[in-house]
């Protein structure tokens, strides 16, 4: 099997802002310089919010003394879009991926993580999702229900996809999300049935590895 | 004198905009390593120091658009010492 076509899939769980972005720069050092190849980070957060270095502070509504007592960290990142929320109940995908092996071009790397999550909802739970023209994410409906914010760094892509699955969606009432007038959603919210976040995890790393052409080496191994 | 260029980010990439400079005019910078943060729709892309040397002109500032092709910044590349003596 060619490198090129591998992908490293690690299952962080629950982890915390900051020691996820420490792992994505570890990585992104190691994709760089050859020694390791694609790898798909995924986990969730404890609740916080992150900002580009292009928020607006009007973005974020709370006072901070609010977001103290609801436990909400905030950090500021070096990727693209505007503010966001991270919490229990959403998958996060942090793929560091070398587009020198792929092609160089950002919206079209953009364009790609939305496939992946369009994909898994499509395929798996028939749900009409869908881009926005001039916009990026993934919408159900009027509702959106996946963020995308992405770094790169010779080529090689941090940051990633954030998809609600069960989302407490007051917590994005703390935001005006990426900066824009857009209402949440989460999966759950279009099933009576209850819909396990480790199921859709699974789902999303089987998408993101047919849209991006790699083999899951989780499966190779067996 | 080495110039730094915004490269081409994709197909239909027309512009993007200088949103962080990781080094002010005056200081040393290293080959390889982030030299200023651009900012595309929702993508941000370093563009590395081409050589080790002094940023001597930092040519398009934070807030600045950009388009692929066009001149950042320039850098004075360190001259290498040759003190080796015959042996």
């Amino acid at each position: 099997m060619s490198i090129k076509n591998e992908c490293n899939i690690l299952d962080a769980g629950m982890l915390d802002y900051p020691q996820a972005f420490a792992l994505q720069k570890r990585i992104v050092d190691n994709v760089i310089c050859g020694k390791a190849s694609h790898t798909l980070i995924s986990c969730q957060h404890p609740h916080v919010i992150t900002l580009s270095r292009r928020t607006s502070k009007e973005n974020i509504l709370a006072p901070r003394q609010e977001l103290e007592k609801c436990g909400v960290g905030i950090y500021c990142a070096d990727r693209g879009g505007d503010v966001t929320y991270h919490g229990p109940g959403q998958i996060v995908l942090y793929p560091i991926f070398d587009l020198r092996r792929d092609k160089k071009d950002l919206h079209l790397y953009l364009r790609k993580l939305e496939e992946v999550v369009i994909l898994a909802l499509v395929d798996n739970f028939g749900l009409n999702a869908h881009r926005k023209s001039g916009l990026t994410g993934v919408w159900v409906g009027p509702y959106k229900v996946a963020s995308i914010g992405i770094g790169v760094r010779h080529w090689v892509t941090y940051h990633g996809v954030a998809l609600n699955v069960k989302t407490d969606k007051d917590f994005f009432s703390l935001i005006k999300p990426c900066g824009m007038d857009v209402e949440m959603a989460s999966i759950n919210d279009f099933f009576d049935d209850d819909v396990l976040v480790e199921s859709v995890r699974e789902m999303l790393i089987k998408s993101f590895c047919e849209v991006f052409k790699v083999k899951d080496n989780r499966r190779q191994k067996t | 004198m080495i110039k730094v260029y915004l490269p081409e980010l994709g197909e239909n990439i027309t512009k993007a905009t200088i949103s962080y400079w990781y080094a002010e005019e005056g200081a040393s910078v290293v080959e390889g390593t982030d030299l200023v943060e651009v900012a595309t729709d929702k993508a941000t892309f370093n563009v590395p120091a081409p050589c080790s040397g002094t940023l001597v002109e930092v040519v398009a500032h934070e807030g600045d658009t950009v388009h692929p092709g066009e001149v950042l910044a320039a850098i004075e590349e360190d001259t290498v010492s040759d003190d080796k003596t015959e042996e």
